[in-house]
């Protein structure tokens, strides 16, 4: 009988597709990504064709009496350097941004894949569990969402050794302290589609747990977590560039916008090329990624599009109700939070 | 007992219950680290008899779940560290005492709240300014360009980090126009003026950025009201649409704006780090930065504590102001 | 003998030099500042504000580790001697203060006389007598009064063993007071420096009868021109008056032109810098005693005539330097040592650290300072950049013909000249010549106590040492001197280096009383152990200071670079 859903998942995917391709802000978000993951994977390739690296030091495009600012105009833009360099080291900014492309991509889908997989796990697990896992897991998602999570994050990021690879421990850290919202989320779908007549008729042709969540509640389940996935991808974004900005991101040499923006903090008054480059590739991808993930919302659920894209859903009658909604504005507080 | 005390009482009991968890698993996670804290609260020069007495007077000889057990029993009731002439005692709510200046941490935290709460309110009301006028403009220009435009500028908003946002105003009103001096933190008390323009960058860039949210949530909730019978009813009376947006629909559409507000507020004690690095105020996000980087671990853990049980806090008030608020909703 | 605590504020101003996630602004910000140009004259009277980074902690006298006698602590704390209070290198010498001399050496120099100055009195009119002084000395042996240096255990008969004045009633025998104004010191050995432990807070005075054990750094009793009104969180907030019972008759050094001094810690900064640029209200007449410009500030400076005015420049006696251990291959080959030394591109090292107005390129461990016994010399010359042909030639004499990876370890904190910032300059500039750099950051807290035991000296490491006092013998003798290896604790001497040649030459110099030809001996001595390359000195910092328009008479002697609250007057 599954077999039967198969089709009809498939045509759903067509049909979103297609109604995101009418929207022309998604279009344009989703060019600008697939650009971007061009210029991260490309970017031994594009500063190799600059004929620059991103470690390099260049003193002698420094004014070294003024504390190292570049000596060329606007940030020391040339045919060879065609971003300008680095105050200090002298240091290639086209290469540098691009390279920063790679981290800020990779630490933004890792620590949403991290947020999806512990956050299916532990819907599914309270969804089809016993009363007591629910509890559980249900007060442990309330605990993971009630903390401050930038303040532990960047607690945690300190604590662990500098040994351990900083990428990895920021998809860690960001992705374990972030899975509360897709838990909850799952879990609620799961209850729903537990009590539907396919579910309940897998049961009773012997299906185990394991199989029914796997080949009757993953499909349906696609949609609401494809949508806040997409939701968390820019917050995510912002994170990692959060936690590089207060200096507790990744290490040095390496390149990320959230690193450059603090260390150009001190010099957005003699040299402001510095500020504007990392902070508008900051904004365009995190734009980009929103305006995509408000397009995906969209798609996937026209019919709550026209409440969901304004926003934070106003609660209805009923106690139910009553609880999704805080756990709602939660959500809505910890994108904020990450974002503040 | 009515509804809404038993509301209250469970409500509270929840809190408790979490801010136990919390205090176990911060505890855990930062007392149990590799690095001895005898020796970080020493220093590098102590020798070992001197480390071992500090570990004595910091109580951290004891098993974890003792320690664990003075920890809260110093919130509670206050401690005192070591024995005799040399113990300092630590008043009730003990978070302990910091390894780097001796100072009770609690003194520490209390010290920074100004600042950070001057942040966090100024920002709440001038985004709640901005949001729920944009939100409001939206609905009377339904369909039009400007709604189009808001839409956009609150997805913009959205994306953006207050650390460029921050940077980008500074760069034009500090540094380009000059028409602001450079943000930082004076007292209200002291003096009220250079309170309000040394925070007002501050404020427009945490605003810019959480308004965009309140701007949707107004104008999702003021359209749900408008949509309800007595508004119809109105409607159909002829009272004009402005009117009927700004003083009839306003009211209940405001209840969920208030309850983000109050949620947003307590989170903000904790998550105001990234401003207060950015403009240099001495805030409590500014102590986490810089515990941080000494691994002052007491202050570590009672900022994670406190910001922790601010948005608990915050949780709960929110929750309340929808019960007490919306009579509709069902108290459980 | 530390790294951390010698310097009083180095962390703070190297990290205001390096300044990490803050914003700084100076110049642009606000209203434009003008210059102090008219109206030079010192003024008497008035409020001085001073904003510092780091706190005046545990504000007593036995616990304070400072150079010279501090800055803020000089204000209510005279010392036997002092050092010179005039700018630049006069301001190395030391001189006396509450003493007559800088003090009469007997017996090879282990006997160490001094007399009072008559009129002497505490700020309660008390007169102050050669007893108070011993009592302040003994103090700091007491173990609930730690903080200062060791020198005083090491160098006192009978220090090594002695409690302190609430254990061991009867005192240190020492220390001999024959009459009220007279005060002798023996030693457990020649120490022609001893004048300049001697400007050390613990040679204050302190009254018996007002001592309040741990507690007396929130008034402790002033024999300086100014008395503590207020002390605020350990230090954060102080206060200070006129002490009416200090007479500029027995203070040749201390000018104590305003009235009132104001202190506030605690500063971003990036803060203060733009407080000091703007100077408005109190700011106007206020000054920083910790905090450096950064570079970008400089950037900014140099276009404002009127803020390039309110600078000042001084100089401390650090260095900064690759540490080697060469019990850790392949450092135990002298060729690897020298590659690297001829590799590093000082260049991009001095960039890192704030370009050539915040740090100088060092081949030299002394400083280059001549009261240091600076002597130039630079046995592997890298030139400006690095030299890639002599470093690849050394490695392959050494067995590495197809280049070498190794493994640096830094402090992982931003705010320092250890830190990431000269790790990644000294990374790339290694690398032309075929030496690839790891780099292996440590946890600022973890740093230390990690580079400083002989069981976890890493190979290679960013380090720095800075003097007590100017001169060769504090500067060469914990890094060198093979007795000082310390297996147990913190060790300062990173490649255990044990020549008996070497400790006796540093025991002939400290016998040295003339402080000219003992520098003249530690330069050669320093010139002479720069050939076997234990260390790649890197840079020697500059301090810029920013002050407010209506600061005048700055003093910022290169003793400790920092700049004198004691001299300023305010308009």
């Amino acid at each position: 009988m599954s077999i039967e859903e198969y089709p009809r998942v498939e045509s759903a995917g067509v049909l979103v597709w297609r109604r995101l391709r009418s929207s022309r802000a998604a279009m344009a978000g989703l060019v600008v990504l697939a650009l971007l993951v061009v210029v991260a994977v490309a970017a031994p390739l594009l500063s190799a064709i600059e004929g620059q690296d991103p470690t390099t030091y260049h003193d002698g495009l420094l004014n070294s009496a003024l504390g190292g600012v570049p000596t060329g105009s606007l940030g020391g833009i040339d045919s060879t350097h065609w971003l300008g360099v680095e105050p200090g080291t002298g240091r290639d900014l086209f290469a540098r941004l691009v390279y920063g492309a790679q981290i800020s991509l990779l630490v933004a889908v890792g620590s949403t894949f991290v947020q999806v997989v512990v956050g299916m796990a532990a819907g599914l697990a309270a969804g089809l569990g016993n009363r007591l896992a629910d509890q559980v897991i249900g007060n442990l998602s309330d605990i993971v969402l009630a903390l401050p999570s930038l303040v532990f994050a960047i607690a945690l990021m300190a604590v662990v050794p500098s040994s351990f690879p900083r990428p990895l421990l920021l998809m860690l850290v960001i992705g374990l302290l972030g899975w509360g919202g897709t838990a909850r989320v799952v879990r609620a779908q799961t209850l729903t589609l537990k009590e539907l007549d396919y579910v309940a008729a897998a049961r009773l042709g012997g299906s185990g747990t394991w199989r029914i969540a796997r080949r009757e509640l993953l499909p349906p389940l696609a949609a609401p977590v494809i949508t806040y996935a997409a939701l968390l991808l820019p917050s995510n974004v912002v994170s990692e560039a959060g936690l590089s900005f207060l200096g507790v991101g990744v290490k040095p040499p390496t390149s990320s916008w959230g690193q450059m923006l603090s260390s150009a903090t001190t010099w957005f008054q003699s040299d402001p090329m510095y500020v504007l480059l990392p902070a508008a590739l900051l904004f365009v991808t995190t734009l980009s990624f929103t305006v995509v993930g408000d397009a995906v919302r969209t798609a996937l659920d026209p019919r709550a599009a026209s409440r969901l894209r304004v926003g934070v859903e106003r609660p209805r009658r009923g106690k139910r109700r009553q609880k999704s909604q805080t756990s709602q504005a939660s959500q809505t507080s910890q994108t904020g939070e990450a974002a503040a | 007992m009515n509804g809404l005390s038993r509301f209250v009482l469970r409500r509270l009991l929840g809190m408790v219950a979490v801010l136990l968890v919390l205090s176990v698993a911060v505890y855990a996670a930062f007392y149990l680290v590799p690095a001895d804290p005898a020796q970080l609260a020493c220093g590098p020069r102590c020798s070992p008899a001197q480390v071992a007495q500090v570990r004595d007077q910091l109580g951290l000889d004891a098993p974890v779940w003792a320690q664990y057990g003075h920890f809260v029993q110093g919130i509670f009731a206050g401690r005192d560290f070591g024995t005799g002439s040399a113990s300092v005692h630590c008043d009730a709510p003990c978070l302990g005492i910091s390894y780097k200046t001796g100072e009770q941490v609690t003194t520490m935290l209390w010290d920074r709240l100004p600042v950070t709460a001057s942040l966090a309110f100024g920002a709440m009301v001038l985004w709640l300014l901005l949001g729920v006028a944009s939100g409001l403009l939206s609905v009377l220009r339904r369909g039009r360009l400007t709604e189009r435009a808001l839409t956009a500028l609150t997805l913009a908003g959205n994306a953006t980090p207050v650390f460029v946002i921050g940077l980008l105003l500074l760069l034009l009103f500090c540094a380009y126009l000059q028409w602001l001096p450079f943000p930082s933190y004076v007292g209200l008390t002291q003096d009220p003026q250079q309170w309000f323009w040394g925070l007002l960058l501050p404020w427009v860039s945490l605003a810019l950025i959480e308004s965009a949210k309140y701007a949707r949530l107004t104008r999702s909730s003021m359209l749900e009201t408008l949509a309800e019978d007595h508004i119809r009813t109105f409607r159909a009376y002829g009272v004009a649409e402005r009117r009927l947006v700004t003083r009839h629909a306003l009211r209940g559409a405001l209840t969920p704006v208030i309850a983000l507000s109050a949620l947003d507020l307590g989170t903000m004690f904790g998550s105001a780090v990234l401003t207060e690095s950015l403009f240099g105020l001495p805030g409590l996000g500014k102590l986490l930065v810089s515990s941080v980087a000494i691994v002052d671990l007491p202050v570590v853990v009672g900022l994670v504590l406190v910001t922790g049980f601010c948005v608990v806090l915050a949780n709960a008030v929110a929750d309340l102001l929808y019960a007490t608020a919306d009579r509709r909703v069902v108290l459980s | 003998m530390s790294r951390s605590h010698i310097p009083g504020g180095l962390r703070a101003v190297s990290s205001v030099a390096l300044v990490s996630a803050i914003l700084v602004t100076v110049a642009a910000c606000g209203p434009k500042a003008t210059g102090s140009s008219a109206d030079a004259t010192a003024h008497q009277g008035g409020t001085l504000t001073v904003l510092d980074e780091n706190p005046q902690t545990d504000f007593d006298p036995a616990r304070l580790y400072t150079t010279g006698g501090g800055d803020v602590p000089g204000l209510v704390f005279r010392t036997l001697t002092t050092r010179a209070h005039v700018s630049g290198a006069a301001g190395t010498k030391v001189v006396p203060d509450l003493a007559t001399d800088t003090g009469e050496p007997s017996d090879n120099a282990t006997v160490w006389t001094y007399h009072l100055k008559p009129g002497l009195k505490f700020e309660d009119g008390t007169p102050i007598a050669a007893a108070d002084i011993k009592y302040g000395i003994e103090r700091s042996f007491a173990p609930e009064l730690s903080g200062g240096p060791s020198y005083l255990r090491d160098w006192l008969v009978g220090g090594a063993s002695y409690q302190g004045p609430y254990q061991n009633k009867q005192g240190l025998a020492s220390i001999a007071t024959p009459d009220a104004a007279t005060i002798v010191f023996h030693l457990t050995k020649p120490e022609g420096d001893f004048p300049y432990l001697a400007t050390m807070t613990q040679f204050s005075p302190v009254p018996q009868a007002k001592d309040t054990g741990a507690n007396y750094y929130k008034h402790p009793i002033s024999s300086g021109p100014y008395e503590v009104t207020e002390n605020q969180n350990n230090g954060t907030t102080m206060a200070f008056k006129r002490n009416p019972y200090w007479s500029a008759a027995t203070d040749s050094q201390r000018k104590a032109y305003p009235d009132v001094i104001d202190y506030d810690s605690g500063l971003d900064p990036a803060v203060i810098n733009q407080r000091l640029s703007t100077s408005s209200g109190s700011d106007a007449a206020a000054v920083t005693t910790d905090t450096n410009l950064g570079p970008s500030e400089l950037a900014q400076i140099a276009g404002n005539k009127g803020l390039a005015s309110r600078v000042g420049t001084g100089h401390f006696g650090e260095t900064y330097y690759i540490a080697f251990n060469p019990k850790v291959k392949p450092f135990d080959n002298p060729k690897v040592r020298e590659a690297i030394s001829y590799a590093i591109n000082r260049t991009a090292v001095v960039d890192a650290a704030g370009g050539s107005a915040l740090a100088t390129a060092a081949t030299t461990f002394l400083p280059n300072q001549a009261a240091f016994g600076y002597t130039p010399y630079d046995w592997f010359p890298a030139g400006a950049s690095g030299n890639a042909a002599q470093a690849k030639q050394l490695l392959a004499q050494a067995g590495y013909p197809n280049g070498i990876t190794v493994t640096l370890t830094h402090d992982a904190s931003d705010g320092s000249y250890t830190g990431p910032a000269i790790a990644t300059a000294v990374q790339a500039g290694l690398k032309s010549a075929g030496i690839t750099v790891k780099l292996n950051p440590v946890q600022d807290s973890d740093y230390s106590s990690l580079v400083n035991s002989v069981n976890t000296e890493p190979g290679m490491y960013l380090a720095s040492w800075g003097a007590d006092w100017p001169s060769g013998g504090p500067f060469l003798a914990p890094v060198f001197d093979g007795r000082q290896i310390v297996t147990d604790g913190a060790n300062f001497n990173n490649a255990q280096l044990n020549d008996p040649a070497v400790n006796a030459e540093i025991d002939r110099i400290n016998a040295i009383t003339d402080h000219a030809q003992a520098a003249q001996a530690w330069g050669a001595l320093d010139k002479k152990l720069g050939q076997d390359a234990y260390t790649v000195p890197l840079l020697h910092p500059v301090y810029e200071r920013l002050y407010g328009t209506d600061i005048r008479n700055v003093v910022i002697n290169d003793w400790d670079g920092r700049l004198d609250v004691s001299d300023v007057a305010v308009k």
